[in-house]
């Protein structure tokens, strides 16, 4: 017999249902993520080439900076691509950021066929052959390209930061990767409180702490920054503030073909052979240098450099300043609620008067190329053979495809976020100071890059002991000096390093750093 | 006799069908593991890469790691810490209940404290994550607001307070099946039992010492056993809230393990920690069963 908790219960089951219904597909508020549009997917099993795409940013139906529509900008020019290749479709999917997934799928052959991946990265595991060099490409003219046009010679033409995206090339001379847009950090900073207060931009690294110093005691947290980049980007420009000076003495590989964008760019060759005459350790002044104005900054950051929101510190105005990248502006410029003005800086030099190994050269920029898009061995699979894959002709294919301008505008400037990196395609406005930034010379190198993950995990996590108060400055140094050992051998060991060509180059450049000061002991 | 053994083989041929599966399950996502685990200990293994012989390298190797010793004073801490609130509280949750004089009260409350294990493990760890998140976090929120804004704190970021924080994940302590383990442990306790030590003047906390505890010996055991398991082996609670960090302060071998894998790519030596794991599981387990007196051995002993 049927009670009335039995119908109580079956309603209450019902509107459950109801209320946790999908929403109707089709409409563009609820684009699943990737998803192509309602019956495209149902073509993909008829074709005979199934492209996986895995592009970052720009994955149709996310929302940077939750502003704004979902993304569709790849959907229509995937299906502009399968008019013109109708044996092929392209699907595009969210991949986590984690190297752990990547290496798993690598392994097994099952990574996208195209995915955005920083270089550097692709650089640890050419020799596994998990990617494909693009060189043959690249130096063939793109099919897509109309006489006369960018391309219509070699799809290289195409794009506009020549000097950083052959720049992307790897140690062993090839190119992994096309540059699709570019990205560059600043300081973003609240206009109305730096008015307030009557603070002017920093002309120099003195004034800059200054202004911190001031706004600190304002009530304000003057610089909001995450470890990880601050790991990364802020190692690496002090990095290059005190090692510029002596590079002269101390660039042992002069690359012709990355030498125009990378000036003077150490590799880890490079980084191994000056470790072993006792750079970076604690016989290295500038090395002990490089942490102490790390530290001497650390106080005025936020307090938690780990897991804190910094957007919301910013947007909410505890936080004068916030150190972030291009990428911040979409947020900024389009959330109707920000209630303050802002602006952007980039970082000022280091002056002599602050630190005797400085000498007030420019900060440099360690950003660069954003979207990094690399072919993987998924791309050949259909034959196991490079040169005679037809899946991996309509990957590079739809590759050169995204570089036709009137596509890049579509999929790149359809977020605020980046500056394309084809020629014909102009960047947003709100955009230009970081072109402008773009325009300085490139880092000396980048410490979170050179090596493998291991010793960048202990890096990270011995700086933010170090930052936080939980290691001495002698303890930490000793970490980075053991953790530097142990990513040197290891590179020795995996890379066959070429010390006695490294030694000549170094003999015939001490001359050079006869006059030079603050070397380690025997390294002049 | 072999023919005997046959025979008997024979006439059971269907059961030992039905257990095939179930067998051959267990050798491929079990044992098949372990032994490969076991002998790529042995060799350097990068992923995608070829594997050389370097004998007990990778276990000398793991002694002399920079986070050898901190990873297991922390394993050990986070152990003793564990163990306590996972036998403690709930026994004590468990006791309440049990205590309870309607049947009904007894049933409800035996579902609202076994409820809360269906919300996913991640769930908890993010929550738990935003109570304690360094700049807002409600228990820095609160402190600030009863005038206590000194003790506020990076709960997670801050060295000295970053264990505390991860090992209090699952507070109170009061949830999930270790409450039934031990309400099924009480309900077996005669009633004649309780009964005789109260016509002998027994009453309280002396009943609970004297009569509870020595006949719960057995679930305490078990809970001893799954918990020291579940902490050896378990590190998600460090990697989705700390990533064992700042620097090595919530580092455990499980999930250096898990970097030196999948991270650093060192097959090998992540195979020779996960070895050594397992014979201090082995070891410790060996030890609990051989020492610990269960509620029978108690019950014999009297």
């Amino acid at each position: 017999m049927i009670k009335a908790k039995h119908i109580l219960l079956v309603v209450i089951l019902a509107v459950s249902a109801w209320a946790l219904w999908p929403p109707r597909a089709g409409d563009d508020a609820v684009i699943r993520l990737g998803a192509r549009r309602p019956g495209a997917e149902a073509e993909a099993a008829r074709r005979p080439y199934h492209i996986r795409m895995a592009p970052g940013l720009y994955l149709p139906g996310t929302m940077p900076g939750n502003v704004g529509k979902p993304l569709a900008g790849l959907l229509d020019v995937a299906e502009k691509f399968e008019e013109l290749y109708p044996d092929t479709y392209v699907e595009f999917v969210g991949t986590p950021a984690v190297r752990e997934w990547l290496v798993t799928q690598l392994a097994a052959g099952l990574a996208p066929d195209i995915l955005n991946v920083n270089v550097e990265d692709v650089w640890q595991d050419v020799q596994k052959g998990w990617y494909v060099p693009l060189d043959a490409y690249l130096d063939r003219p793109s099919p897509f390209a109309k006489p006369g046009e960018p391309g219509s010679k070699q799809w290289w033409d195409v794009f506009k930061y020549q000097a950083i995206t052959r720049g992307k090339a790897a140690p062993d001379g090839k190119s992994y990767c096309i540059s699709y847009d570019m990205v560059e950090t600043g300081i973003f900073y609240n206009k109305d409180i730096l008015e307030r207060l009557g603070l002017g931009l920093p002309k120099d690294w003195v004034e800059f702490l200054a202004m911190q110093k001031r706004l600190a005691e304002a009530g304000y947290v003057p610089l909001l920054v995450e470890l990880g980049p601050m790991s990364d980007w802020g190692v690496d420009l002090i990095f290059d503030q005190l090692y510029a000076p002596i590079l002269d003495g101390i660039d042992l590989v002069k690359d012709p073909v990355r030498e125009p964008y990378l000036q003077g760019y150490l590799d880890w060759d490079e980084i191994c052979f000056l470790y072993r005459k006792g750079f970076f350790t604690r016989k290295d002044p500038r090395w002990v240098e490089l942490w102490r104005i790390l530290k001497a900054w650390r106080q005025y950051w936020n307090r938690d450099i780990s897991t804190a929101d910094m957007m919301r510190l910013f947007v909410t105005q505890r936080g004068a300043m916030y150190w972030s990248a291009s990428w911040t502006v979409q947020q900024l410029a389009r959330d109707p609620d920000i209630p303050f003005r802002w602006g952007v800086f980039y970082l000022p030099p280091i002056p002599a008067s602050y630190s005797p190994y400085a000498d007030g050269h420019d900060m440099c920029v360690i950003g660069g190329s954003a979207m990094q898009y690399v072919v993987t061995n998924t791309a050949f699979s259909d034959t196991g053979d490079p040169a005679t894959s037809e899946r991996l002709k309509r990957a590079v294919a739809f590759l050169q495809f995204l570089t036709v301008p009137e596509n890049a505008d579509r999929v790149i400037n359809e977020v605020l976020s980046m500056l394309p990196n084809v020629k014909g395609v102009e960047p947003h406005p709100e955009l230009q100071p970081f072109d402008d930034f773009l325009k300085r010379p490139y880092t000396t190198t980048k410490w979170s890059f050179t090596f493998d993950m291991r010793f960048n995990e202990i890096l990270v996590r011995m700086l933010d002991l170090y930052l936080n108060d939980g290691i001495a400055e002698d303890d930490y140094l000793a970490w980075t000096e053991r953790n530097l050992r142990f990513a040197v051998e290891t590179t020795v060991r995996r890379k066959k390093v070429d010390f006695d060509a490294l030694q000549r180059t170094w003999d015939a450049l001490a001359p050079a750093r006869r006059h030079m000061k603050g070397l380690p002991d025997g390294a002049r | 006799m072999a023919r005997g053994r046959l025979q008997a083989v024979a006439r059971n041929l269907g059961c030992y069908a039905l257990l095939a599966p179930t067998f051959l399950m267990l050798a491929v996502f079990c044992f098949v593991p372990f032994v490969w685990a076991f002998t790529t200990s042995f060799y350097a293994y990068e992923i995608g890469g070829e594997s050389a012989f370097v004998g007990l390298a990778n276990y000398g190797e793991y002694l002399g790691d920079p986070t050898f010793l901190s990873s297991f004073t922390n394993l050990l801490f986070l152990t003793l810490f564990s163990v306590f609130v996972n036998v403690v509280f709930p026994f004590g949750v468990a006791k309440l209940i049990f205590s309870l004089s309607s049947e009904r009260a007894r049933y409800a409350y035996r579902i609202i404290f076994l409820v809360p294990i269906v919300v996913p493990g991640v769930a908890v760890l993010m929550i738990w994550g935003g109570l304690i998140y360094g700049d807002n976090g409600l228990v820095n929120e609160v402190l600030r607001l009863v005038g206590l804004g000194a003790w506020t704190r990076g709960w997670l970021s801050a060295p000295d307070t970053v264990l505390w924080a991860v090992a209090c994940i699952g507070f109170p302590f009061a949830g999930g099946i270790n409450i039934l383990i031990y309400y099924a442990g009480l309900s077996s306790i005669p009633e004649s039992v309780h009964e005789a030590a109260q016509l002998d003047g027994a009453s309280g906390l002396r009943k609970f010492f004297a009569i509870d505890v020595p006949l719960v010996l057995s679930q305490i055991k078990l809970l001893v056993i799954l918990t020291v398991i579940g902490v050896i082996q378990g590190f998600q609670g460090m990697f989705i809230l700390t990533r064992g960090g700042p620097g090595f302060a919530s580092m455990v071998p499980g999930l250096w393990m898990y970097f030196n894998a999948f991270s650093f790519q060192r097959m090998g030596y992540a195979c020779a920690i996960g070895v050594v794991l397992f014979l201090i599981i082995l070891v410790l387990t060996v030890l609990n069963l051989k020492y610990f007196r269960s509620a029978e051995d108690v019950q014999a002993a009297t």
